[in-house]
């Protein structure tokens, strides 16, 4: 399944930019247009799977997604913050071909792994703290769709008492 | 840009307004330093005294589980739930105890009595009392306001906080706890997810 990439220039806070503190290094763009790259993937994974779940799943999956975009607006907005620039999106992501429910929850549930492990490897790179701080509520987000994501799938939603997103 | 990503920076300001999930764009608007400083003062200035503080926080959380699970207000199946978030609890205790020793720094106390939990629960805004919850729901969002606390200071910690391995530990802690603010919630709410998981950037309370 390949879907084009939602979104390019999320609406971003003049304020922000212009108030965001301390510089942002030119290696913390790179970390969050990695995170940014991840964040678009998913959404085009939530976007092309949510028709393909049952309705109750669904729903929470159209949350997850809105999230999900939450997240690419507040990197994006980090990024411009950095007077850095964002990548373009793709016109397209690799996210398989998942053809039921449960290859969609699964699909998601790799994705949303693979973005926390993103985020933990980013997190101790990134500075200013504040930067730092603001990824990290991206991060915890991403860890309670997961957590979601394996009751669905009956799967134990706690495997560990730290998220590294191998688990 | 996507309808969505266009209401993305409204939904944020919503969350402002409601004082919760405030997000890099969020601080900037409050104003970076007041966002963080107002959660720090008499704050931890030192690596160990940062590590003291989440560790008092988890001690407490600890404390919370405890007396909850054992309490006559839970059903079995929502105490069943329950434990494998108090030893998630235990091990964070465990591991930033490690941390602690390893930076040289003394374990601040544990809670050890109902007044004493009661008293830390007061100091940190906590909502409702140790042995004066009448039923499940008040025991569940002692729980949740609890949670929301840890993750709060694991918010600020990052901010703050310059060792790598620490930075990581507290990344990992911080987003297990958020997930166990979605379980609660889940168990609140009946598993309605809109309510369990309501906020797209998760920063707790501090």
């Amino acid at each position: 399944m390949a879907l084009a990439g939602c979104g390019s220039n999320a609406h971003l806070p003049k304020h922000a930019a212009k108030t965001a503190p301390a510089p942002i290094r030119r290696r913390d763009v790179q970390l969050l247009n990695a995170a940014l790259y991840l964040e678009r993937r998913t959404v085009a994974a939530y976007t092309a799977g949510i028709p393909l779940l049952p309705r109750p799943q669904a729903k929470a999956a159209k949350q997850f997604l809105n999230e999900e975009l939450q997240h690419t607006g507040e990197l994006l907005a980090l990024i411009k913050a950095a007077k850095g620039v964002a990548i373009p999106r793709a016109a397209s992501y690799d996210i398989g071909h998942p053809r039921d429910g449960n290859q969609v929850l699964a699909l998601l549930h790799e994705l949303e792994s693979a973005q926390i492990a993103g985020y933990l490897r980013a997190i101790p790179e990134l500075s200013p703290g504040p930067v730092r701080a603001a990824v990290a509520t991206i991060l915890a987000n991403d860890a309670q769709h997961v957590c979601i994501l394996r009751l669905e799938q009956g799967e134990n939603p706690l495997p560990s008492a730290f998220v590294t997103g191998r688990e | 840009m996507t309808s969505m990503e266009r209401g993305q920076s409204t939904t944020r300001r919503q969350l402002l307004a409601g004082g919760a999930g405030v997000g890099m764009a969020g601080m900037a608007l409050l104003g970076s330093a007041s966002a963080l400083a107002a959660t720090t003062k008499g704050a931890p200035t030192t690596e160990p005294q940062r590590i003291q503080r989440l560790l008092s926080v988890e001690l407490l959380l600890v404390y919370c589980y405890q007396q909850v699970i054992a309490s006559s207000l839970l059903r079995p199946a929502q105490r069943r739930a329950l434990l494998p978030l108090r030893a998630n609890e235990e091990a964070h205790v465990r591991a930033l105890d490690r941390a602690l020793k390893q930076l040289g720094g003394a374990q601040p106390p544990a809670p050890h009595t109902l007044a004493e939990a009661n008293q830390d629960l007061s100091h940190r805004k906590i909502g409702g009392r140790l042995g004066e919850l009448k039923n499940t729901k008040d025991a569940l969002y002692l729980l949740l306001s609890a949670e929301r606390v840890a993750v709060g200071a694991y918010f600020v910690a990052l901010a703050k906080l310059e060792s790598r391995s620490l930075i990581t530990l507290s990344a990992e802690i911080m987003a297990n706890d958020a997930q166990h603010e979605a379980l609660i919630g889940e168990l609140l709410n009946n598993g309605k997810t809109a309510e369990a998981v309501p906020y797209g950037l998760v920063q707790g309370v501090q």
